[in-house]
């Protein structure tokens, strides 16, 4: 019995390192959610231009693209990916709970934006959305390097 | 006869300074220089204007006091020429020298009666007591009479005196900037001695407030902002939003949620005007890796 725990615990072990492996390195982490912040905020001007009145077009694929890529931006920030080229605040992990709320928040207005209609509808969704960011980086963002 | 216009102009606005200054004109300047901002210590949950916010710069840390109508610690024991003389020559009511981390150097800008709304909406506030935090500073900094050095390099008081060349909508928002928004605060770099460094008029600043990266903000089109159009800057100044889609973040963010969002449209494009009017200076503050990355990003 006991030697049948202890082989569990080697188990363990074994498949914990496997999963560390194939876990992200946290700078490749990163690099991804810095990319996909940039994603966001193309897609934010693109939908920008046409909720204004700029250019012709409806700003739902940017919507949608959008609510797709934003299902879980908390998760973009794991434990140990606070150092390095970060533009992050300390408080995303010292004040998760804060910041969760906020993510959930931005995941929320991203989903009505994809929801509205386009004309004024969109355009308030929009706004709320671009409110949402910037309630965000407000606490949790340093300025862009 | 010519004189009788002039004359009855006198008499209006003598009328107008018997009726005495207004709160809500001292809110909305109140907002627009953004007091609250520093005077609230909003991460700890402080209570509005009570103070306790640390700046931390690289002369020391500084905390900034109670402006709430509190006797013992906040301005209740003040009269108007006590905070008239804060802002206008950076003196508190005892003589002694504010540090320049209090912005008078901006604030000295302020025309008369725009100090005297100020002071009426500041009796308005709900009085909070909370004793005020002594700056942390190095001993070489903590003698006062340094500061009537550094008056006498950095400082010019005076209202703002419009430009006589220029429109009413451009003087407008060189007021906005210079003396009640004192942009100039952390858009323009100093030197060791805590003075603007000539030249670099928000230019931005590799490490500036809170040891963060504040941009320049001149029209210069590669380090700058004179890709921007004037459309965008008005857009980004309201709601926070960069032409390349990115929300503003850090002290800008406070700065438009609380400030810059809550001004008439008039007041913005005045704004707007005379910050793509001022020169533009090549000034790199962010690192080349990035830089190239938003370049791309631009298009």
């Amino acid at each position: 019995m006991k030697r049948q725990f202890s082989k569990a615990v080697v188990l363990g072990g074994v498949l914990a390192c496997f999963a560390a492996g194939a876990m992200a390195d946290d700078e490749d982490v990163i690099k991804y959610r810095r990319n996909v912040m940039k994603a966001y905020a193309a897609h934010m001007a693109a939908a920008g231009a046409i909720v204004q009145g700029k250019v012709k077009g409806s700003p739902a694929g940017h919507a949608k693209a959008l609510e797709a890529t934003t299902k879980d931006i908390a998760g973009m920030f794991p434990a140990g990916s606070d150092f390095g080229e970060t533009n992050a605040m300390d408080a995303v992990w010292s004040k998760r709970a804060g910041f969760e709320k906020r993510a959930k928040d931005t995941e929320a207005k991203a989903a009505a934006f994809a929801k509205a209609a386009d004309g004024a509808e969109a355009a308030a969704k929009f706004k709320d959305l671009s409110e949402s960011c910037k309630a965000c980086h407000k606490d949790y963002r340093k300025e862009q390097k | 006869m010519a004189r009788w216009p002039a004359l009855i102009a006198l008499l209006l606005a003598s009328h107008a300074l018997a009726a005495g200054p207004d709160p809500a004109a001292g809110e909305y300047l109140f907002r627009a220089a953004g007091c609250a901002n520093c005077h609230t210590d909003r991460e700890h949950g402080g209570a509005p204007l009570a103070g306790g916010r640390k700046l931390a710069t690289p002369l020391g840390d500084f905390y900034t006091p109670n402006i709430t109508p509190d006797p013992d610690t906040g301005l209740g024991r003040w009269r108007e020429a006590d905070f008239r003389r804060a802002l206008r020559e950076g003196r508190g009511p005892d003589g002694r020298h504010y540090y320049p981390s209090f912005p008078y150097a901006a604030y000295t800008h302020l025309s008369d009666a725009d100090i005297g709304a100020l002071w009426a909406y500041l009796r308005t506030v709900p009085p909070v007591r909370q004793a005020n935090r002594p700056h942390a500073l190095p001993w070489y900094l903590q003698p006062r009479p340094l500061l009537v050095g550094w008056k006498r390099l950095y400082f010019h008081p005076g209202s703002y005196v419009p430009d006589p060349r220029k429109d009413a909508t451009w003087n407008r928002g060189a007021y906005l900037v210079q003396a009640v928004a004192h942009c100039a605060e952390c858009h323009t770099p100093r030197n060791r001695l805590g003075g603007f460094r000539v030249g670099l008029y928000l230019a931005g600043d590799k490490a500036g407030a809170e040891g963060g990266l504040v941009p320049n903000i001149t029209p210069d089109k590669a380090t700058g902002i004179g890709r921007w159009s004037r459309g965008e800057l008005i857009d980004y100044l309201k709601t926070g939003m960069r032409p390349d889609g990115d929300s503003a973040g850090g002290l800008m963010a406070e700065v438009i949620d609380n400030g810059l969002s809550r001004l008439t449209p008039q007041d913005i494009e005045a704004i707007a005007t005379y910050v793509q009017s001022v020169p533009p200076v090549v000034h790199a503050v962010r690192p080349a890796e990035a830089k190239s990355a938003q370049d791309e990003f631009e298009y």
